[in-house]
């Protein structure tokens, strides 16, 4: 065991090049451990000595030391000790923290802890959007940063902050709880900035996630699933295929007074939902989905009004207003007119005679813009496709699925399946 | 002394079909090669490469060096009319990889077997494959003059060349020459002609899918009209690039200035667009956009499958299914 002087002079010697990284790295393995931990408060000023951007990893043993010793941050003068800790995490170098991945994510989480603690979310967001892009292997991959980044962002009720992360389609996931995590906290960031379609395209990730056991964020997520579905499309679609049995079985027993909301939300009449959330607000206010209820309540006109435009061609404002149950034709003309506004109706008010007439989608397909974005639409579709079919042959290649599919049919070996094989055993 | 002559022949054969495989044959023969010898070639061929492919792996190759895709022999048959010679089939004959000497016994014996069926054909000639004329070639040549007396040599490239236009196939001659003042046998191209019967039409049409064998769905002719589409549409991308790069040329000054061809040029260019209109526009964007969402239509149905197979997959492996369609019961 050296000194922590030999060891922080090493460190600053040996952060070159790739090679004397790689010795300093097993150096670091070396002097790694409790007797480090042991040393922590002594740790602090000698980080001074070393630079984050050049000695990253030496850096990254001595923090984690610090912060995994179970002293009291705050003994290190805990605001100055989250500035070096949010420097050290925007300046390290990608490659170097790289080559020990799990102690990074250690510092991340423990400056969400200690970011939490203090009841400063903001803090710790920049730092983390940051460590987030260095840890991550490709664009595609999930990292439990993620879900600790999102849930800072909603802390701090920064929306926008998250939705550069949110913005990656994520192919690699290491830990299922960190996709849950994630998912769940992008919904919720996507329904605080109203984008309720790519909300619910989150939330419906994490309800189909694979689980062999039913998790307490699928339930959470469902239940705000149902009402995002409700608010988007009106109805909440059964469950698709690919759902795990569990969550087939389960998720709905848990969710039970969602689903009758959904079942009187389908009946279409205002006053008895309105009357059905009333009476059931403290539970809609313990799982804190009051304000989404709320806004399920008042796209109920939205949809109302939407299926008026599939049976008339022209209506009067009067008769929307007593179909859709409002009280006024001024009522119903704001409606009308906000649902023109965010492109969810095609119609005209004329106000003259009070009549409104519903139109067809005016999109006649004439323009260049149509032309880019139909092809990059299918570019993107071709990628997928790509992906999808790859996936497709791992898949037929894995060893549980052959087992399976074996044993189906019975370990009868007919010549046909080894037409393919080389002919060098005829 | 046998062997240093040999030898000397090899060493000159050496040097001179770099030189001489440019030059043309002066025996005014006109040769038609019939599309069946070059595909009973290439299969040949294929199957040799097939072969070594699998049986490579374990054992080391005898003689073959690794890497190097395998030769093949073979005799070519067919009639000779006056001036004419015309070729129409072949078969394959096994090289003694040590002496370097055909079989003579199998070939007698296969000579006599297509004899029976064909009794105007002879041997005509050999073939190989390969990407040019090696030393060892002459030898085999030689030892076929006591057959014909003058054997043609027939040579396929197998080499997949996507710019090269013309058939891959070349045919030599052996003629005497003056080299380095002693008479050699030199290999020298000729010209020739590909001649088809009607059975040999359909098989080729059937190899370059222009037309399927059974009358073709609907989906192969579409995927070999876009296929005849597409290619046309390539060569005219690409010499309308040369095109661009000869003006590009000419304007740097690299190229002294042609006036005729800048008048072809700008003529050409102003050919289109063939009409503008607004209701033009509209129309030929409406059409334009409707094709592309057949496209992505289809695309969206290919990922659908693609995605339910992967579905099925992972739920076979990895689900316990609630229900067990067709009653096997639970697995442990």
């Amino acid at each position: 065991m050296e000194s922590l002087e030999a060891l922080v002079a090493h460190i600053q010697g040996l952060s070159g090049s790739p090679e004397e990284r790689a010795h300093l790295h097993g150096l670091l393995k070396q002097a790694d451990g409790d007797s480090l931990r042991a040393h922590a408060a002594a740790l602090v000023p000698f980080l001074a000595h070393l630079s984050p951007a050049a000695h990253s990893l030496g850096y990254l043993y001595l923090l984690e030391a610090c912060v995994t010793s179970g002293a009291n941050l705050s003994e290190f003068g805990g605001g100055d000790f989250l500035v070096t800790v949010a420097d050290f995490l925007t300046s390290c170098s990608t490659d170097q923290i790289r080559l020990a991945p799990d102690k990074f994510l250690n510092v991340c989480r423990v400056l969400k802890d200690q970011v939490m603690q203090l009841n400063t979310p903001i803090r710790g967001i920049a730092p983390l959007r940051v460590a987030v892009r260095k840890i991550q292997a490709s664009p595609e991959q999930l990292t439990p940063v993620h879900a600790d980044y999102l849930l800072l962002c909603l802390l701090a009720k920064q929306y926008k902050a998250g939705l550069s992360v949110l913005e990656d389609d994520i192919f690699e996931v290491d830990q299922p709880k960190d996709l849950f995590l994630y998912c769940y906290y992008g919904g919720m960031i996507y329904i605080g900035l109203k984008k309720f379609a790519k909300a619910l395209e989150l939330l419906h990730n994490a309800v189909t996630a694979p689980m062999s056991s039913l998790n307490a964020i699928a339930v959470e997520a469902y239940k705000k699933y149902i009402l995002v579905s409700l608010i988007q499309n009106g109805q909440v679609p059964s469950f698709p295929k690919y759902t795990s049995a569990t969550a087939q079985r389960n998720l709905k027993n848990h969710a039970q007074i969602y689903v009758e909301l959904s079942t009187c939300y389908g009946n279409g009449r205002y006053t008895e939902l309105e009357t059905f959330i009333e009476s059931n607000a403290a539970s809609f206010q313990s799982d804190n989905n009051l304000g989404l209820v709320k806004q399920v309540l008042s796209s109920m006109y939205k949809r109302n009004i939407q299926r008026l435009t599939q049976t008339y061609l022209t209506l009067s404002l009067e008769d929307i207003a007593r179909s859709v149950q409002l009280d006024t034709p001024r009522d119903a003309e704001m409606h009308v007119l906000r649902m023109i506004e965010d492109g969810e109706i095609h119609a005209t008010i004329n106000q003259k005679d009070g009549m409104v007439s519903f139109h067809e989608d005016p999109e006649q397909y004439k323009s260049v813009e149509m032309v880019d974005h139909i092809d990059s639409s299918i570019q993107r579709l071709t990628a997928l496709s790509k992906k999808l079919a790859s996936i497709d042959e791992n898949m037929a290649c894995d060893p549980a699925y052959l087992l399976k599919t074996g044993r189906d049919r019975g370990g009868r070996f007919d010549y046909d399946d080894f037409d393919n094989a080389p002919h060098k055993y005829f | 002394m046998s062997a240093p002559s040999d030898h000397a022949a090899a060493a000159g054969q050496a040097a001179a079909p770099s030189s001489a495989s440019a030059a043309s044959s002066s025996s005014g023969l006109t040769f038609k090669l019939h599309p069946l010898v070059i595909v009973n070639v290439s299969d040949h061929y294929t199957r040799v490469k097939a072969q070594a492919a699998c049986s490579g792996d374990g054992s080391s190759s005898s003689g073959a060096a690794p890497g190097q895709p395998p030769r093949v022999f073979g005799c070519v048959i067919g009639v000779q009319r006056g001036r004419t010679v015309e070729i129409f089939n072949s078969f394959e004959l096994v090289l003694d990889p040590i002496s370097g000497t055909l079989d003579r016994a199998f070939l007698e014996k296969k000579q006599e077997l297509y004899k029976k069926v064909f009794p105007d054909f002879y041997v005509l000639g050999w073939y190989s494959t390969g990407s040019d004329v090696q030393e060892t070639d002459m030898q085999i040549h030689k030892a076929l003059m006591d057959v014909n007396e003058s054997p043609v040599y027939l040579l396929l490239n197998p080499a997949i060349n996507l710019s090269q236009k013309d058939l891959p196939v070349t045919i030599y001659e052996s003629e005497l020459h003056v080299i380095d003042g002693s008479p050699q046998l030199i290999f020298v191209r000729s010209n020739y002609t590909i001649e088809t019967v009607e059975a040999e039409r359909i098989s080729v049409d059937h190899v370059a899918h222009l037309k399927p064998s059974d009358g073709g769905s609907a989906a192969t002719q579409l995927a070999a009209h876009l296929t005849g589409i597409h290619s046309a549409i390539k060569m005219l991308n690409s010499r309308v690039r040369v095109i661009h790069q000869y003006l590009v040329a000419m304007q740097k000054g690299d190229i002294p200035l042609d006036n005729s061809l800048l008048r072809q040029v700008s003529s050409l260019v102003r050919r289109l667009p063939a009409m503008e209109s607004q209701k033009f526009q509209d129309d030929f964007l409406m059409e334009y956009n409707d094709t592309l969402l057949m496209t992505y239509l289809a695309m969206f149905t290919n990922c659908s499958s693609t995605m339910n197979e992967l579905v099925e997959k992972i739920n076979t492996s990895y689900e316990r299914p609630a229900t067990r369609r067709g009653g096997r019961g639970a697995f442990m």
